[in-house]
């Protein structure tokens, strides 16, 4: 009988000690050590959240640092495109414009000798005018005084002009 | 490299050189079982029945082991208040329940055997005009109680320093790294799942305390010698007062949905509450009952689990007892038992304190219903 008969002093002796235990533990084991707990477990799953984030962050960085040497490569490519055909656009125009100025020299030159020629050809104009009238003058003094001696003058006057 | 052969030779065998001297430590106590003091009837007979309720109960004094037939025990404080006068004295005057004291004694039989009543003489005959006798003495489930109570307080104090002083961002380590797993198992498998994740804090240092608390002193149980060996946890009064805990919580943080679903419980036809109140009552039972099973199934169980090792101890000496060779050949046999029993209660002892909790968990949820319950 006494097995299963509660004895009133153990009742309120372990009322009073669980009770103190009770009390102690909430405040000096249960407090710090659940709150510790529950500290860790949210840096824990901030570290986490802070990794995954890093984790996007450094996914979009290396997709922009792609794209970014993508878009170089084209501008270097475009670049060295263009400056193919700037070069060659230079050069086409140095040509065009030596050329041009090789015809525009010798249209010049030409002109030029022409002009020359022309005047040379006034001036021998004149001078076989004046050598004619010069000739005509002693032809007719020679014919005047003898026939064959002005004859030979005027074969003589021709050699020259033809030899000039 | 001799030594390290022989070492290792050591060790092989340990388990076995263990169970050689133990069974010959107990073979020898075995014939020597007629010789010793306590659980013998008047005749010197070995009474196994005797042995096993003397340690399964309380006693007024922590009686550790018999040498020849003069009991070696550790006096306690006697408390008692009688028609308002106190009397304070060491358990000793008792002469181990062999004298009275005081015009104290305790009995021998009746309702109250083993307890401390008003006797009239050295003969210890029971008074009968005695007045109600209150028994405040520090017994031996009590000095129990508070040498675990003042270990776990202890133990967990020291852990929460650590905890406090370390901050969230260190590695535990120690004791702090073997309880913590515990800790949290009642929290995250206890409490967060039977309360829920709104209101389970605000019983989680109770649910804690009272797993450690059990576990603790199941554990002490099973040593078999100071301070361990008392059996509080198998102790009616212990479980009552922890049961009576849990239902004083339940009480005290019950909403008025816990009570709506007593008294009027959602889901239940008509008819089964009026006019005869068929369900209320059953209900209100119930919350009665509740913690009633709570006191007895640990109290059982534990009880029972001590029973069953005292049993296989008291074979020995109850078979030496009848002839010594008999004694020499079943120590063995209940050794190994003994052993495997052991390993039971260890598991039991675990077992029994989560369920404990658990179950107060479960009725600290019925008490603060979440509303998706329904």
């Amino acid at each position: 009988m006494e097995l299963v008969s509660p004895g009133l002093g153990l009742i309120f002796w372990m009322t009073l000690a669980f009770g103190i235990v009770l009390l102690v533990l909430r405040k000096y084991a249960w407090r710090p050590i659940l709150n510790t707990i529950r500290e860790r477990e949210m840096y824990i799953s901030k570290s986490l959240r802070d990794a995954q984030h890093i984790q996007r962050e450094l996914a979009a960085l290396e997709k922009l640092k792609e794209s970014k040497l993508k878009d170089a490569e084209k501008l270097r490519l475009e670049l060295l495109a263009q400056a193919r055909n700037e070069a060659d656009d230079i050069i086409r125009l140095a040509r065009q414009k030596a050329s041009t100025d090789v015809t525009q020299m010798m249209e010049d030159a030409k002109r030029a000798v022409e002009a020359q020629r022309k005047s040379v050809i006034n001036e021998i104009r004149g001078q076989i005018a004046l050598l004619s009238v010069d000739m005509a003058e002693m032809v007719l003094e020679g014919e005047l005084k003898n026939k064959k001696a002005s004859t030979d003058l005027v074969n003589q006057l021709l050699d020259k002009v033809i030899l000039n | 490299m001799l030594l390290r052969c022989g070492e290792s030779l050591i060790f092989r065998y340990l388990r076995k050189i263990i169970v050689l001297v133990f069974s010959g430590v107990l073979m020898l106590s075995a014939t020597n079982a007629s010789a010793a003091g306590g659980g013998h009837d008047e005749d010197g007979k070995f009474n196994a029945g005797d042995v096993i309720i003397g340690h399964i109960l309380d006693s007024y004094d922590w009686h550790i082991m018999d040498i020849g037939s003069t009991p070696v025990s550790i006096p306690l404080p006697v408390l008692l208040m009688y028609e308002g006068r106190f009397y304070f004295f060491l358990s000793s005057r008792f002469h181990h329940g062999h004298s009275a004291y005081k015009g104290f004694g305790i009995a021998h039989e009746g309702p109250k055997k083993g307890r401390i009543i008003k006797v009239l003489d050295e003969e210890l005959t029971p008074d009968p005009q005695a007045s109600f006798l209150l028994d405040l003495s520090i017994t031996k489930n009590v000095f129990s109680v508070f040498i675990s109570g003042f270990l776990i307080c202890v133990i967990f104090i020291s852990v929460g320093r650590r905890y406090q002083r370390g901050g969230s961002q260190v590695v535990p380590r120690g004791l702090q790294s073997f309880l913590e797993p515990i800790i949290l198992f009642v929290r995250d498998e206890i409490a967060l799942s039977a309360i829920g994740e709104k209101h389970h804090q605000r019983f989680l240092p109770y649910l804690l305390t009272l797993f450690f608390f059990i576990f603790f002193n199941n554990l002490l149980g099973l040593v078999p010698f100071f301070p361990g060996g008392a059996n509080v946890t198998g102790n009616i009064s212990v479980t009552l007062v922890l049961a009576l805990f849990t239902f004083f919580t339940t009480q005290l943080f019950s909403t008025k949905g816990y009570w709506t679903h007593i008294f009027n419980t959602p889901g239940v036809p008509v008819w089964l509450k009026l006019p005869l109140p068929l369900m209320p009552i059953i209900e209100l039972v119930g919350v009665f009952i509740k913690p009633f099973v709570l006191m007895v199934r640990l109290f059982a169980n534990i009880t029972a689990g001590h029973m069953i090792i005292l049993g296989f101890v008291s074979l020995i000496f109850v078979l030496g007892s009848v002839a010594s060779v008999m004694g020499f050949v079943i120590s063995p046999l209940s050794l190994v038992f003994l052993v495997f029993m052991n390993f039971i209660e260890l598991l039991v002892a675990f077992l029994q304190a989560y369920v404990f909790t658990l179950f107060s968990a479960l009725f600290f949820g019925m008490a603060v219903p979440e509303e998706h319950h329904h």
